[in-house]
């Protein structure tokens, strides 16, 4: 069966929102590297799947997951530094994971390609980065109560659940995105609208709206990029997006980006 | 939620604490601290740094493991102003947005809440203005205030205080004081406060507990506040009075 035309933009469009809203508050906690590294989880879930002939998305998914818990649990340690055990753990699993890999699948796992998917996991697929994009914006408030003063938030009720939402939402969005932008780059795809976003925002509801149309813009536009001059879709979407970030710069208030 | 107890009390008071204890990472942080704190007044936390004073307000608010009783009166409403936000001062979030944190709509906000955080606003002496700054851009004095607005939002009964005026200029702490005061005479709100300054402790303050791990005083500052209680609470070569200065 022929995948469904135009798959690549929906998937971009959709899942570039969904990472635009999400990347927010993944900088805002300063989590920006860890949720880079977290998505090399996925590398092992891809070879995993290759070697055992199911579709790597499931692996991915599986791999991610797991990974966010991991990440949580170790944030609530505090005699362990979580940056570094995150660094390490999640390097080695890249590494794993290109060991395990065939070498003709190699590039493709680690910058993406333009997603031969079948019209059923598509469609499951666009339906989940709207939800994961709508249930950013539902709990916004919460997220950065917890961002703004954790203390606080716990007063008034909001436990150490809502941390873990957010990075299983962060880490089902990077799932989403890695067929396309592949598993070295889908965390920058995260990082980057939420950067430019910024730069231009005053406001927090006007950062998380503008971060959520540049993740959709900067996606789609590069993929059409990459379709127009034959280049890899991952590298296309992210260069595009640094190049926005530069034109962004100068709007920075002082003592931001 | 955060579990507090909520037993009944015999007397009045808006919380009861006994024989409180905290340990962190095997290290006695508080031992056997018991104290009271009544309706309407306001009750002053003084030690000197690593006292256990920020560790004993985050056990009364649930938020540390601990040993002991904290018994706030049956449906209180707590009100926490912590001493400043966790956040970067580069973040894009406007001091509406921190106020909309409590309104049950964050995006779309009910005329309702406006009303009332307006309210709000003109008790700390604030103007609508502040509402359109970032959080970034706010002064100290304006920091502590848009906090302790935020935190009487919710008409709290008891509002605890982690150093008010920490992170605010000298010359505009009496202004913070001034504003609490109101409060406490307006509201009949039991003030909760730690602070580091003697003579607030004086002027404002209807009890006083001093706090090195232990308990070593506790009572009306003018009676608790001896000699030899502030000797044994920041060395025998401090100060025990702020206004007369160093104790020789």
């Amino acid at each position: 069966m022929p995948p469904p035309p135009h798959a690549s933009f929906w998937i971009a469009l959709l899942v570039g929102i969904a990472s635009g809203s999400v990347g927010p508050f993944i900088l805002l906690r300063r989590m920006a590297l860890v949720g880079d590294a977290l998505s090399h989880v996925a590398l092992p879930g891809i070879a995993l799947a290759l070697i055992y002939h199911f579709d790597p998305f499931y692996g991915v998914i599986a791999f991610l997951i797991a990974a966010a818990f991991l990440v949580f649990w170790l944030e609530g340690r505090s005699r362990i530094p979580p940056d570094a055990i995150v660094g390490l753990l999640f390097t080695a699993s890249l590494a794993i994971g290109i060991l395990m890999l065939p070498n003709a699948d190699v590039i493709e796992s680690l910058f993406g390609a333009f997603p031969a998917l079948s019209g059923p996991l598509l469609f499951a697929i666009l339906l989940t980065a709207l939800v994961l994009s709508a249930l950013c914006f539902v709990l916004a408030k919460r997220f950065l109560f917890l961002i703004v003063s954790p203390d606080l938030a716990r007063v008034h009720g909001l436990g150490r659940g809502y941390d873990l939402a957010l990075l299983l939402i962060f880490a089902m969005i990077v799932a989403l995105g890695i067929k396309l932008v592949g598993t070295l780059l889908m965390g920058a795809l995260t990082i980057i609208p939420a950067s430019i976003a910024k730069n231009l925002a005053q406001s927090m509801r006007r950062y998380v709206i503008l971060s959520a149309i540049f993740g959709g813009v900067i996606s789609v536009a590069g993929v059409w990029l990459a379709e127009s001059f034959r280049f890899l879709p991952g590298p296309s979407i992210v260069l595009l997006g640094v190049g926005f970030f530069a034109l962004s710069l100068p709007f920075a208030r002082r003592g931001a980006a | 939620m955060i579990r507090l107890f909520q037993g009944h009390m015999n007397d009045d008071a808006v919380l009861a604490v006994e024989d409180l204890s905290v340990t962190l990472d095997g290290d006695a942080v508080l031992n056997n601290v018991s104290f009271t704190l009544r309706p309407g007044e306001a009750f002053a936390v003084i030690g000197p740094n690593g006292a256990g004073k920020t560790v004993l307000f985050r056990a009364l608010l649930g938020l540390l493991p601990h040993n002991g009783l904290v018994r706030w009166r049956p449906g209180v409403k707590i009100g926490y102003v912590p001493q400043r936000f966790s956040i970067d001062r580069s973040a894009p979030i406007s001091t509406m947005e921190f106020f909309l944190l409590q309104s049950p709509n964050f995006w779309r906000p009910a005329r309702a809440f406006n009303g009332q955080l307006n309210e709000e606003l003109k008790l700390m002496g604030l103007t609508q203005n502040v509402l359109r700054k970032g959080l970034g851009e706010l002064s100290g004095g304006e920091t502590q205030r848009v906090l302790i607005a935020s935190a009487l939002l919710q008409k709290p009964s008891v509002l605890l205080l982690d150093e008010p005026t920490a992170a605010v200029d000298a010359g505009f702490e009496d202004t913070v004081y001034a504003l609490l005061h109101r409060v406490q005479m307006e509201r009949g709100t039991a003030l909760l406060l730690i602070s580091h300054d003697l003579s607030v402790v004086y002027r404002y303050a209807q009890r006083v507990l001093c706090l090195n791990k232990s308990v070593v005083c506790q009572g009306a500052p003018v009676d608790a506040l001896n000699p030899q209680a502030l000797a044994t609470l920041y060395g025998e070569a401090s100060f025990y009075h702020h206004e007369h200065g160093p104790a020789h």
